[in-house]
């Protein structure tokens, strides 16, 4: 385990899109980051899946980098962020809502598979550098950010929250 | 320099209750994901974009004040969202360089 008390800066950082597909069979979500120039919206046959463009995002994807021992924590599992105003007593990040109280917000890192059917979501290696990261930022302490991953929200398609993307952006194509 | 000065000398108009405070800088950018990655530790962000993500992103990267360009007013929901992450909005008549020029007038960088 790395003793260093580590001092994080965005590397790695790519400009690109967040696309969102859907599976008009099993009604599955995904998502992943292009870097084609312009969005993806081809549909495609997948094993058992027929994803369909349901949106896409001006996007940014980084890596985070320790200045001091030099220690880089891969992000790309991360599709993005979302400010979470879930107070609901039955989900985790509700009831952590309520315990943290008004000057920590609560920040959700999103993984490419809501449903989690692969039992995968952003590492907790991520989810703890992202904290530190934004943490270490802040120049009074006026406010506090904590970091979670989806898979700690109860039903993370209908949980309550705003999505950082830059919606919209996109559609004159 | 604090963002009463910064009031007084650009003629802000305040959309919410807001505490004094230094700024350290600037940020102009109309991007959530660019302020993610750009804005970090400016202080002020100067802006278009008057929707909830735009908040969501400044909370994140410590901004204490957001100036809409243009006379742009966000919605009260987003004005809510602000209230509870302490951050103080403001909007100006000036374009985004029109103003921009304001702040580098007084110093600010």
């Amino acid at each position: 385990m790395s003793t260093c008390a580590h001092s994080w800066s965005m590397t790695d950082v790519q400009n690109g899109y967040l696309v969102v597909e859907g599976c008009y069979h099993c009604g599955a979500r995904s998502s992943f980051f292009s870097l084609e120039p312009t969005v993806p919206i081809d549909e495609y046959r997948e094993g058992p899946h027929f994803w369909e463009h349901l949106a896409g995002y001006q996007a940014v994807r980084f890596n985070l980098r320790c200045d001091h021992c030099g220690e880089t924590v891969d992000l790309h599992d991360m599709m993005g962020l979302m400010l979470s105003t879930c107070d609901d007593q039955d989900c985790p990040v509700g009831r952590l809502n309520r315990e943290l109280g008004k000057k920590t917000s609560i920040y959700v890192a999103l993984c490419a598979d809501s449903s989690h059917a692969s039992g995968h979501c952003v590492t907790d290696a991520g989810v703890k550098a992202l904290e530190q990261y934004f943490n270490q930022r802040l120049r009074t302490g006026r406010r506090k950010i904590a970091v979670v991953p989806c898979s700690m929200c109860d039903r993370i398609d209908r949980c309550q929250g705003i999505v950082l993307a830059d919606t919209g952006l996109t559609e004159f194509y | 320099m604090k963002i009463s000065e910064v009031v007084e000398k650009t003629g802000l108009e305040a959309l919410n209750e807001w505490e004094d405070a230094d700024i350290a800088g600037v940020y102009i950018s109309d991007m959530v994901s660019d302020i993610i990655t750009g804005a970090s530790g400016c202080g002020l962000l100067l802006t278009l974009q008057t929707h909830k993500s735009l908040i969501a992103a400044a909370n994140l990267v410590d901004v204490e004040v957001v100036v809409f360009a243009h006379d742009k007013r966000p919605a009260d929901d987003v004005l809510q969202l602000a209230d509870k992450a302490g951050i103080a909005l403001f909007t100006t008549p000036d374009h985004t360089w029109k103003y921009a020029v304001k702040l580098f007038e007084l110093g600010l960088r």
